[in-house]
């Protein structure tokens, strides 16, 4: 990747149009890249038990929480417009939906603070307090 | 019978029950345990008990109960009122296991196997009858796994009570009988007024026995199957019969505690192997950090990179 010297485009106007969708982060990994039947399989089996959100997926439990994207950011959905056919082209992503918030799902016990993801959040607030300017 | 508890929230399991009978309370009571829909790919399975005092046998066996496999379902169903007619002696109560909890529990983490689910079932049904006051002097239950091992585990979970694990006690013991009879009409009622909690339009109902052979089970478990969420909770994913037909009709779909192959699964997660160490160049460095340097733990645990590429 080291020599590759394309540049990838994010086409930010899409960001107008993009619609805000819920966004679902499942522990596994699933060998699929395209539309999939997200509300009539699994959102419509959600519980949300005591404000503990449960669902299965392919048969294994998993317990979910929600998780806000950091403030003043928003989270993006790339989809590719372009796909370069070789490493010197340059290619260009769209944005596809928008969101502020995602479930977040672990097998089986709950999400908690020392998951990557929740913690990942904090970090633009911790950059900031490296970075950002200094004030009096 | 009045599955509406369950039908609720039919993704967990449920406890049915009638009234207990007050001389339940006070005469020395048997009590019979069985299960419906052990075997079957699709809906719950049900564990039974039902308890009447011992010196009522008689007049339970003039119900003229019996084993709930060999009666047609309007027999099973009339059989039933017969027992809700005897109240004033028969009592009952029900273990309905989603297939959900099935599903789950099977593939657990520390897996959670169907044996050890049906004792678990079995005993809380037995302690609930005895929190509810009732007199138990014997038990008789028919037989999951080891029949010896069961009555020992029983015997001493229950000190005091007389239990008698046998192989076909449906049909030796009306009072087993008269369980098997309570807990597949359960069964039967939950199969037939599933309320699919996937949003799947009118659902074909032609779904056969639900045993793994019947041809009209399995038609049914391939017009039902998703690519990629494989099928409605109504199907036990648990089962050989379901996970064969994942296998080669849905997508791939990876765990980290997945029993996997440790040589591929370092590929497919692109992992790097022990030898590459041996001949390190400095192009293997990650792309996204320029000095060469390994991320901060920090960021690793974080997952949180910077793209300079897609």
């Amino acid at each position: 990747m080291s020599a590759n010297n394309s540049v990838t485009t994010v086409q930010l106007g899409s960001v107008s149009q993009a619609v805000e969708l819920p966004i679902h982060f499942l522990p596994c990994e699933i060998e699929h890249d395209g539309p999939a039947e997200v509300s009539q399989y699994f959102t419509s089996t959600v519980k949300d038990r005591k404000h503990e959100l449960t669902v299965s997926f392919r048969g294994r439990g998993l317990k979910g929480q929600e998780v806000n994207c950091p403030e003043g950011y928003t989270g993006l959905v790339l989809k590719q417009v372009h796909k370069p056919s070789s490493d010197q082209e340059d290619g260009a992503v769209k944005v596809s939906s928008t969101f502020h918030n995602l479930t977040y799902w672990n097998l089986e016990i709950p999400p908690s603070t020392d998951d990557g993801v929740v913690m990942a959040m904090a970090w633009p607030k911790l950059a900031d307090a490296i970075h950002g300017p200094v004030e009096d | 019978m009045d599955l509406g508890p369950f039908e609720a929230d039919n993704t967990v399991s449920c406890r049915l029950a009638s009234a207990i009978p007050d001389i339940c309370k006070t005469d020395d009571c048997c009590l019979g345990i069985d299960e419906a829909g052990r075997g079957p790919v699709l809906g719950p399975m049900v564990y039974g008990i039902c308890f009447c005092p011992v010196s009522k046998k008689d007049e339970l066996k003039a119900l003229k109960v019996a084993d709930s496999k060999t009666l047609t379902e309007e027999q099973r169903e009339s059989l039933f009122v017969n027992l809700d007619e005897a109240k004033s002696f028969v009592g009952w109560a029900l273990q309905v296991i989603s297939p959900n909890t099935i599903s789950t529990s099977m593939l657990q983490r520390m897996k959670y196997n169907l044996n050890a689910l049906s004792h678990d079932a079995a005993i809380g049904l037995v302690q609930f009858a005895l929190d509810s006051g009732v007199q138990l002097k014997e038990v008789f239950v028919d037989t999951v796994g080891p029949a010896e091992k069961y009555q020992d585990k029983l015997s001493q979970r229950f000190p005091g009570i007389e239990v008698t694990v046998r192989p076909k006690a449906d049909s030796l013991f009306p009072i087993v009988s008269a369980a098997s009879i309570c807990a597949k009409v359960a069964r039967d009622h939950a199969v037939k007024g599933w309320k699919f909690l996937e949003d799947l339009g009118k659902v074909d109902t032609e779904y056969g026995s639900g045993y793994p052979g019947d041809p009209k089970t399995k038609s049914w478990l391939l017009n039902y199957l998703d690519p990629v969420f494989g099928y409605p909770q109504f199907v036990r994913f648990s089962w050989s019969t379901a996970q064969t037909l994942l296998d080669s009709n849905a997508v791939p779909v990876h765990w980290d505690d997945d029993e996997e192959d440790g040589e591929k699964s370092a590929a497919r997660q692109n992992n790097t192997s022990m030898l590459s160490y041996f001949n390190r160049t400095s192009s293997q460095a990650n792309g996204d950090q320029s000095s060469g340097r390994d991320a901060h733990r920090f960021f690793t645990e974080r997952r949180l990179q910077n793209i300079s590429s897609l």
